[in-house]
């Protein structure tokens, strides 16, 4: 491969999104992770590699939140975009807040999900 | 001390009897009779005190003022009366008219027992003392010491109480220079004794009395309660004048009857007011009721009232109570309905926020996915060669996934129908009662007055009794939110249960509110018709499917008047034979706006 495609590791509990997600994201020219669990992430190792986290908010054991405050404490700052299936408009402005780049919520488009994308990787 | 006046005591001034219990000595002489001031009897003596007591002066006066006229009748002696206190043994305060007060002064406080004879005598024996020859007797010279100048003790007589207790002693002393010495106080002294007697009982009663008075006056006021009592025969109704105060009624305009207060109760109250005092004339035994008061300022007061039946003197039929204000803790049990209600609206507000949460949550899952796959389908086929493959993969990944959403919403539908219905005997009063029970303060807060009618001898139905209860519920509460905005009659609510054909009960409710077009009837029923601004119109056809789940119909009508009535009617439980309750099962909750403050999964 002449060009490396910069690694997004999707992190959600819900198999569907695993598996759609990172087709998608594929088509949209991204290498593609994708883990159950906050803590499987973590386990791997693709951690120094990933570039983009696209990462679930309420996941049981550890969330989403847990895994960013985990990031930032060791130093290993990976820019985050948030996913979600809770209709709660509070959740994107804290998100932001907390330093995402973006919240989406649950069902969203592939473009809100190109724009996300763009605003990381335009960011780097 | 002011002394009365002459004119003060003169019998013309002060006529009427203050002693009639007390009777003449009958130890008058002939020669007795034949002293022209003898005539003084008891009847003229407390006729000329008579007055002062009247004239509410008090009791050191009045018996100072029976000494004056003693001593005024009585030429060369001079009177005392010594009040006893209460356990009789010492001296408590002594009154006269022509005594040195400092002589008085030495005698209070003194025990009974330091006075011995005569004075000590008279207190054991209870009999008058007659002291013939004063200077002879050493111990009546020691019992009226020099302290009185110039007086001899001469005779003293016990002043006893109805029931023979020692009140005090009316004693008679002698000025040593009036050499007439007569036995003039022989029948004098006993009957001032007896007037003195009668007048401290009668002016302690009337203190006693006074301060019960004022005690019950002030815990009147304390509990803003008022007493009353009611002769039913004459409808006469006598109280306090804090319960004319109460009733906002002016006493010495016109007198405190039945009609008056009537014209003060609320238009609403009327009929049980009038129920009430029914009942009272059949002579039940007690009653008790709370009612409110529509007053001249258009404000409303709150009443409870409780009284007792009794018997008057005369043996007619008269009943004594209570009335207290308690509008005050109405209010504040309003408020704290009103806020409960608020709490309990709040309560289920965020549960249901968080029910709506989950489901979305569930719901929004599935949904990511089938946007997702869709997104990355059209771009696999937009791509040249077009990626197939992938294209059908993710199809069948959009697929699977509305499948589980579709799995989602049959899941949560298994969550809500979770109950099914249960098949019991059971009397439909006893369940109405409970339900009416359960929606007492629904009613208050919305000034619905219930009336329930419920039949004497109504055979048992089979079915789910919460459902029933349900049912019942929601038509009462239906009901009462149709009288909210009733302002022109009364909020009346007749809950009615009764035989009917065809071995059926029928329940209805009939209210005053403002009831329904003739042309909307077909569409009452309809699951989301509502009327209201707030519920989801369900209530009603929930309630239909529920009683047709029991082999019963549902129906609504018109009244002549304002309103309409909702009824249903049922089966009664086949003899011997169990029931069951089949087909459908109800879903969720009945949800009117006035349910929102009853919920109740089924």
């Amino acid at each position: 491969m002449m060009v490396e495609r910069p690694l997004v590791s999707v992190v959600d509990d819900d198999e569907s999104v695993r598996e759609s997600l990172p087709d998608l994201l594929r088509e949209l020219g991204y290498a593609v992770r994708a883990f159950s669990s906050a803590e499987e992430f973590l386990a791997s190792d693709c951690v120094g590699e990933t570039r983009c986290l696209i990462l679930d908010i309420a996941m049981p054991s550890m969330s989403g939140p847990d895994l960013q405050r985990e990031l930032t404490l060791s130093a290993r700052e990976i820019p985050i975009v948030f996913i979600t299936a809770q209709a709660d408009e509070t959740l994107r402005p804290r998100s932001l807040e907390q330093g995402a780049v973006e919240c989406l919520f649950k069902p969203f488009s592939d473009t809100a999900l190109f724009e996300a994308l763009n605003a990381v990787f335009r960011v780097r | 001390m002011k002394s009365p006046t002459v004119a003060a005591l003169s019998p013309e001034r002060h006529i009427g009897l203050v002693v009639p219990r007390h009777r003449e000595p009958r130890n008058s002489s002939a020669e007795d009779r034949a002293a022209p001031w003898l005539g003084l009897g008891i009847a003229e003596i407390g006729a000329m005190v008579g007055g002062l007591i009247r004239q509410g002066r008090p009791l050191p006066v009045v018996l100072t003022a029976l000494c004056q006229l003693f001593d005024a009748t009585v030429k060369g002696y001079a009177s005392t009366v010594l009040l006893l206190d209460r356990t009789g043994a010492r001296v408590r305060n002594a009154a006269a008219s022509s005594l040195p007060a400092s002589y008085l002064k030495q005698l209070e406080g003194r025990r009974v027992s330091w006075i011995e004879t005569p004075i000590g005598a008279t207190i054991n024996a209870k009999t008058p003392v007659i002291v013939s020859d004063p200077v002879s007797d050493p111990e009546g010279r020691e019992a009226a010491p020099a302290t009185a100048p110039g007086l001899r003790f001469h005779e003293v007589s016990p002043i006893l109480s109805l029931t023979g207790e020692p009140l005090g002693i009316f004693a008679m002393y002698q000025h040593e220079s009036d050499p007439a010495v007569t036995r003039c106080h022989s029948a004098l002294i006993p009957r001032f004794a007896h007037v003195a007697g009668a007048v401290i009982e009668r002016m302690r009663s009337d203190e006693a009395l006074k301060r019960s008075a004022a005690l019950l006056e002030r815990t009147q006021q304390l509990s803003s309660t008022c007493c009353f009592s009611w002769r039913v025969e004459t409808d006469e109704i006598s109280g306090s004048k804090e319960l004319c105060q109460l009733f906002e009624v002016d006493r010495t305009d016109v007198a405190l009857s039945l009609e008056l207060i009537g014209a003060r109760i609320h238009c609403e109250d009327l009929p049980s007011f009038h129920e009430m005092i029914e009942r009272a004339r059949n002579g039940v035994s007690d009653f008790e009721f709370e009612h409110r008061l529509r007053l001249p300022d258009n404000s409303v007061k709150y009443l409870r009232v409780v009284a007792h039946r009794t018997c008057d003197q005369e043996g007619q039929l008269e009943y004594i109570g209570a009335v207290q204000d308690v509008t005050h803790r109405r209010h504040t049990e309003e408020a704290l309905a009103t806020l409960r209600a608020e709490l309990a609206r709040a309560a289920r507000v965020t549960s249901l926020g968080v029910l709506t949460a989950a489901i979305a949550h569930e719901v929004n899952q599935p949904l990511a996915g089938i946007v997702t796959n869709a997104s990355t389908c059209r771009r696999m086929l937009a791509v040249d060669p077009p990626d197939v493959e992938g294209a059908r993969e993710t199809a069948r990944r959009t697929i699977r996934d509305a499948e589980r959403a579709s799995e989602v919403i049959k899941r949560l539908r298994a969550l809500f129908c979770k109950k099914g219905a249960t098949s019991e005997s059971l009397d439909l009063n006893e369940a109405t009662r409970e339900v009416v029970a359960l929606s007492v303060n629904e009613f208050e807060r919305n000034n619905v007055i219930v009336r329930t009618e419920l039949a004497g001898e109504l055979p048992p139905v089979r079915g789910d009794r919460v459902q029933l209860q349900q049912v019942i519920l929601n038509l009462l509460l239906n009901a009462s939110d149709a009288m909210s905005g009733v302002d022109d009659r009364p909020r009346q609510l007749v809950i009615r249960t009764e035989r009917a054909e065809q071995d059926r009960v029928r329940l209805s409710v009939r209210d005053t509110g403002v009831g329904f077009e003739p042309q909307g009837v077909d569409r009452l029923f309809d699951a989301f018709y509502t009327t209201k601004s707030s519920g989801m119109g369900i209530g009603l056809s929930v309630s239909r499917s529920i009683i047709e789940s029991h082999k019963g119909r549902l129906w609504a009508t018109p009244n002549d008047g304002p309103g309409a009535t909702f009824s249903f009617s049922i089966p009664c439980a086949p003899q011997d034979v169990p029931a069951r309750v089949t087909g459908v099962r109800s879903c969720g909750v009945i949800r009117t706006s006035a349910e929102e403050r009853h919920v109740r999964s089924l």
